[in-house]
């Protein structure tokens, strides 16, 4: 009894191509890097910001403030600056957070 | 200004201007009796001089709808006061001249007070100023919690 054999699926099955073709990868990884250059810039930025701060708080200890509203701006400065870091932080684990429980 | 709390500088500019002012207002009471010989100049009072930071107005069709908005105030410099003062006849002073005169400062002393009252009152409105604006960014800050 001849058995007639098995065609080959692989020519009916197209290829699934994303939508924006090759170029979409390299515009990700453009993205992340502004992403983290961004990150970094900020975080650059707060610890700028702490340091003139913990400036300003030695010299309150020693005497030596100029001005008590200098020291109330940059701790005011300091501890927005810290705030906007954490929250983007924080989002950005929850985002990696929800990726990482995607069913793959 | 770029940085993420601009809106903190306006009012910032504005505590410092205001600190320069008290300064120099109690510059001019605390030398409001000083007395001079009639051959020296007198304590001339002092003027703040305070400019605004930002440009002249905003930019007709600039790239930037907020240029010259929120830079705040600076102290562009000191003025000083008529160096003659006003004569006064104390003719038992040490330093009064021939005539029994001495050279005090042309100041009122009202005028100062009603001046440290307004800039009093001007640094607690750019402190309240400054507080609604910490007070809006931790409320925006609420959002990522």
């Amino acid at each position: 009894m001849p058995i007639s054999p098995i065609s080959p699926i692989a020519s009916s099955i197209t290829p699934i191509t994303r939508p924006g073709g090759a170029q979409d990868t390299a515009a990700t990884s453009n993205s992340a890097a502004d992403f983290g250059k961004s990150l970094t810039g900020a975080l650059d930025d707060l610890d700028a910001k702490q340091k003139a701060t913990d400036e300003l708080s030695r010299a309150a200890a020693t005497g030596d403030l100029q001005s008590v509203e200098d020291l109330m701006i940059a701790s005011t400065e300091t501890q927005l600056a810290t705030q906007l870091t954490v929250a983007v932080r924080n989002r950005a684990v929850e985002s990696f957070n929800e990726i990482m429980r995607m069913q793959l | 200004m770029s940085t993420p709390f601009s809106s903190l500088g306006a009012p910032a500019s504005g505590m410092r201007v205001y600190q320069t002012w008290i300064n120099a207002l109690s510059d001019n009471v605390a030398n409001i009796n000083t007395i001079n010989p009639a051959g020296e100049p007198a304590f001339q009072e002092r003027y703040v001089v305070a400019r605004s930071s930002g440009g002249s107005a905003v930019a007709p069709g600039g790239s930037r709808a907020n240029a010259g908005i929120g830079d705040g105030a600076y102290i562009a410099g000191t003025e000083y006061g008529d160096p003659g003062g006003r004569m006064v006849y104390q003719p038992d002073h040490p330093y009064a001249d021939e005539n029994g005169m001495v050279r005090m400062p042309d100041m009122d002393l009202s005028t100062q007070m009603t001046n440290l009252i307004i800039a009093q009152r001007a640094y607690q409105a750019n402190v309240t100023v400054f507080e609604r604006a910490r007070d809006s960014y931790e409320r925006a800050l609420e959002i990522g919690r």
